[in-house]
């Protein structure tokens, strides 16, 4: 995977471009080499680059500066939150300014007559529930990485996490936001009333990962927590009834609120690891979360065991806070968990028809036998989310490129069935040269002539997404070395 | 007029029309002409047998239709399998006094949403894909059919509220939801807006997940005997849980709540705009922040009107005088208003929104332009 080539006569112009930033933001811009080094990378730690200059704004006023300098002076813009990406979105360039938003962290305003927060995009993710748990609210799209990802960065992505069966992604918690375009205009996009008044922008940049320019401002949903969570765990001897049973719940009119699947060499791997007492000898399990007021909770916990008796697996539902806790823990910990099983393991993010799990599932276990590497898989079963884990071991010659191949042909094999490339974790550099396998020239074209209108001179985070170059490379992944994942403190699930 | 029934002879037509640079008007339904800046005189685009049902799997939430599909044709379709869309849509024709059968593509192109946004989002958090022609002639697919995607832009987002002017849709695919067994309505009456509103509110910050919350004034037409007026409480579920609910927001509200006869149906007068029917005067449909309803509906001070989304909507037959006052109002409160019916001048005048500020105006020509360099499609419309 590749970037285009730097700009020759950007990098020679460093020195005046570094200067001309730090009239505009005197006490945040990071010039050295060693401070540089730290920016070198998002959470796809598989590929590092330099940014040219990093800048890091605290005010909106300082952002619409640096745009409109680097407008003025031709330097490509990447923008950054917290650097959580897991597909390269904020990888840098050596010819670009990294414009990072994480010292814009301002709650701006609290309003729960109208149910929504006003935030600066650095505020993270669970900072925003934080601000109103104590009133018994919260924001719905938890990604894994709340604990640390910026709001700006979700917005970019598009980010998901366990609850988009029942809440939808970012896309459908937003309610506006402001957005610095690639010249540097102020444009103001829905609001706290979620009215645009004409074709659907906000909708747009949401999860345009970084392409057509910076939001400075978000305006999101916010939700009363629901008064009871519960949880349920099927567990089932084939492959085949763990997949007729996500189809029958559905089917069946219930709407979980999160409902997870993992297979037996995840089951086994976590067993292995934290021993979460997952049923031994279950081909594939469930957990399963049911929220709402106590009687719409019950209801469903009883309906949901009846689904799993009648295409024949086992029930059990957690009867305290610590049960529900420790059915969780291991699905949380699978990432970890597989990471053990080898010294490196990549992770893979597709979609596909829930309804064709099975094949899918069988098609991976062939791959896996073909290419000699170890593959489980967690799966967001409600939404269709897959995340295939490959386990493999970079010392060993040759295993890497076959872990990258492998990763290709689970993505491809999701296209083929009707899925797509990626569900949650965004295109960035890592995927960007399998676009060609979900849309044709002409799709390409189209998306690439929206990109045109925001940013005709192809300056705002050029060479993600859409490919430039021939698409020749197998993508890269989330790499993790030795069970160590890129930023090791943050979950992964 | 040139009917097609498929979209390779959609792109013939956008091909043909863009040979001799002549734009044209896409029509199916026809219930939905009269909104927006009226286009006149262009030849049209009549597309209403592109229609039916092309492929519904209840199991994966995912219904894909034809855009000259009914509006009663699927929901009855999705209803025997107890789903429903989330986004409620609207058919609009009493207001505008047409007949005909208002489609989905319609529905989706205007975003007629209805009440039920309120839980499920607007139309563009339902569509997850769709085909269409654009301005080129080219057949474009946005979107996927599966329920979570983020892969390349979000073109399906784009489409809805686009009034065709973006793309010949031809295909849509929707991420539909469980239909709950039973649904209450419930109502406190005798309230007056700035207490009636407060009480909405309320609700809407609940667990109760609400799928309707709608403030009718005295004088409406819809309900009677409201005294000073009513707030109106839609919930659903299962038997119990319904009950439950029902108990909470009675108890939450203190207030006594009373079961409304015939809610539902009333819930979709709302929907449909029916009180409007016969309005003589210009309808708007105004978007503000919920808390500001009691306060911005004394300001424009019109006998009809009523509210929806817990006072997030309010619908409005105001005299032409009124257009400045309300489209003040909206900009003032980081709103929108839509003139959802006015005579052809006075469209052509307001326009359907505000013109947006320069910066936003020139990305929207953009996007235009992106999909519509030769100004082919709906031109003109919003």
């Amino acid at each position: 995977m590749e970037l285009p080539p730097p700009d020759q006569d950007i990098l020679a112009r460093r020195d005046e471009i570094v200067a001309a930033l730090k009239t505009i933001v005197s006490d945040g811009v990071v010039d050295d080499a060693a401070g540089r080094q730290v920016f070198d990378c998002d959470a796809l730690a598989a590929y590092t680059q330099q940014p040219l200059v990093v800048v890091l704004p605290k005010t909106r006023q300082q952002v619409i500066d640096v745009v409109k300098y680097a407008h003025a002076a031709g330097v490509p813009i990447v923008p950054r939150g917290s650097g959580t990406s897991l597909s390269g979105g904020s990888l840098p360039r050596e010819d670009g300014i990294l414009l990072a938003l994480g010292r814009m962290k301002s709650i701006l305003e609290i309003d729960y007559e109208n149910g929504c927060l006003v935030v600066e995009p650095g505020v993270t993710n669970l900072n925003i529930t934080k601000a109103v748990e104590a009133n018994g609210f919260y924001y719905a799209p938890d990604p894994s990485s709340q604990i640390a990802c910026s709001i700006g960065g979700n917005v970019a992505e598009n980010s998901g996490g366990l609850h988009c069966l029942k809440y939808g992604l970012t896309t459908n918690n937003l309610l506006g936001v402001v957005f610095i375009t690639p010249d540097g205009e102020e444009v103001r996009l829905g609001g706290k009333a979620g009215a645009q008044g004409g074709i659907d922008l906000l909708g747009l940049i949401t999860g345009s990962e970084g392409l057509l320019g910076t939001v400075v401002e978000v305006t999101v949903k916010i939700l009363r927590k629901p008064p009871v969570t519960r949880t349920l765990l099927g567990s089932f001897d084939t492959v085949q009834k763990a997949g007729a049973c996500v189809a029958a719940i559905i089917g069946d009119g219930i709407l979980p609120a999160a409902m997870e699947f993992m297979d037996r060499q995840c089951i086994e791997a976590i067993e292995a690891y934290n021993a979460p007492g997952y049923p031994p000898g279950s081909a594939a399990i469930l957990i399963i979360d049911a929220d709402g007021v106590e009687a719409d909770v019950t209801d469903t916990m009883q309906r949901l065991a009846a689904v799993i008796a009648r295409v024949g697996g086992i029930s059990v539902e957690a009867t305290d806070e610590a049960q529900r806790v420790r059915m969780w823990s291991g699905r949380k910990a699978s990432f970890a968990a597989m990471g053990r099983l080898q010294p490196d393991m990549i992770c893979m993010d597709g979609t596909i028809p829930r309804k064709k799990l099975p094949e899918v599932l069988e098609r991976m276990a062939e791959m896996s036998e073909h290419y000699g590497l170890g593959c489980c898989n967690v799966f967001h079963a409600g939404d269709g989310n897959l995340h295939p884990l490959i386990v493999f071991d970079q010392s060993k010659p040759g295993e890497f490129e076959k872990a990258e191949a492998f990763g290709a042909d689970i993505l491809r094999l999701c296209v083929k069935v009707g899925g797509v490339l990626t569900g949650e974790h965004g295109v960035g550099i890592e995927k960007r040269d399998l676009m060609p396998e979900m849309f044709t020239t002409q799709e390409l074209e189209q998306q690439g002539r929206v990109k045109c209108a925001f940013d005709p001179g192809g300056r705002y985070n050029p060479g993600k997404v859409f490919p430039t170059l021939s698409p020749c490379i197998e993508q890269g992944h989330l790499h993790v070395r030795g069970a160590q994942l890129p930023h090791p403190h943050l979950p992964r699930y | 007029m040139s009917k097609v029934s498929n979209e390779a002879q959609v792109m013939d037509f956008v091909r043909q029309a863009r040979a001799e640079r002549k734009p044209f008007e896409i029509m199916a339904g026809g219930t939905r002409r009269h909104l927006g800046a009226p286009i006149s005189a262009l030849p049209q685009l009549e597309i209403s047998a592109i229609q039916g049902i092309v492929n519904y799997e209840p199991e994966e939430l995912i219904c894909t239709v034809a855009p000259g599909t009914s509006l009663p044709e699927m929901e009855s379709v999705l209803a025997q399998r107890g789903q429903r869309l989330g986004f409620d849509p609207a058919d609009w024709s009493a207001v505008h006094g047409v007949s005909g059968a208002a489609t989905i593509g319609g529905a989706v192109s205007v975003d007629a949403f209805g009440p039920g946004r309120l839980l499920r989002g607007p139309a563009r958090d339902s569509l997850l894909a769709y085909r269409g022609v654009n301005g080129l002639g080219e057949s474009i697919r946005g979107g996927a059919k599966v329920v979570k995607n983020v892969t390349g832009f979000d073109l399906p987002k784009l489409m809805c509220g686009a009034f065709g002017t973006l793309s010949v849709l031809t295909e849509l695919t929707f991420r539909v939801y469980p239909r709950p067994s039973r649904a209450a309505v419930l109502a406190v009456k005798d309230v007056g807006p700035l207490e009636g509103f407060a009480h909405l509110r309320k609700i809407a910050r609940s667990a109760l997940e609400p799928s309707g919350l709608a403030y009718l004034p005295s004088g409406n037409t819809l309900l009677p005997d409201v005294g000073r007026g009513a707030a109106l409480i839609r919930l659903e579920g299962e038997a119990t849980p319904l009950q439950e609910k029902t108990i909470m927001a009675k108890a939450l509200l203190g207030a006594p709540l009373d079961d409304v006869e015939g809610g539902l149906d009333l819930f979709n007068k709302i929907r449909d705009g029916v009180m409007f029917a016969d309005a003589k005067l210009d309808v708007w449909r105004m978007m503000i922040p919920a808390s500001e309803a009691p306060r911005i509906a004394a300001e424009i001070a019109v006998p009809l009107w009523l509210g929806d989304q817990a006072g997030g909507l309010l619908w409005l037959a105001a005299p032409p005088s009124s257009a400045a006052l309300i489209r003040g109002l909206a900009a003032a409160n980081d709103g929108q208003a839509m003139l959802l019916k006015a005579s052809d001048e006075h469209r052509a005048r307001m326009g359907l929104y505000a013109p947006p500020p320069p910066p936003l105006a020139k990305l929207r020509a953009g996007i235009k332009n992106a999909f519509d360099p030769d100004g082919l499609l709906n031109p003109g419309r919003i």
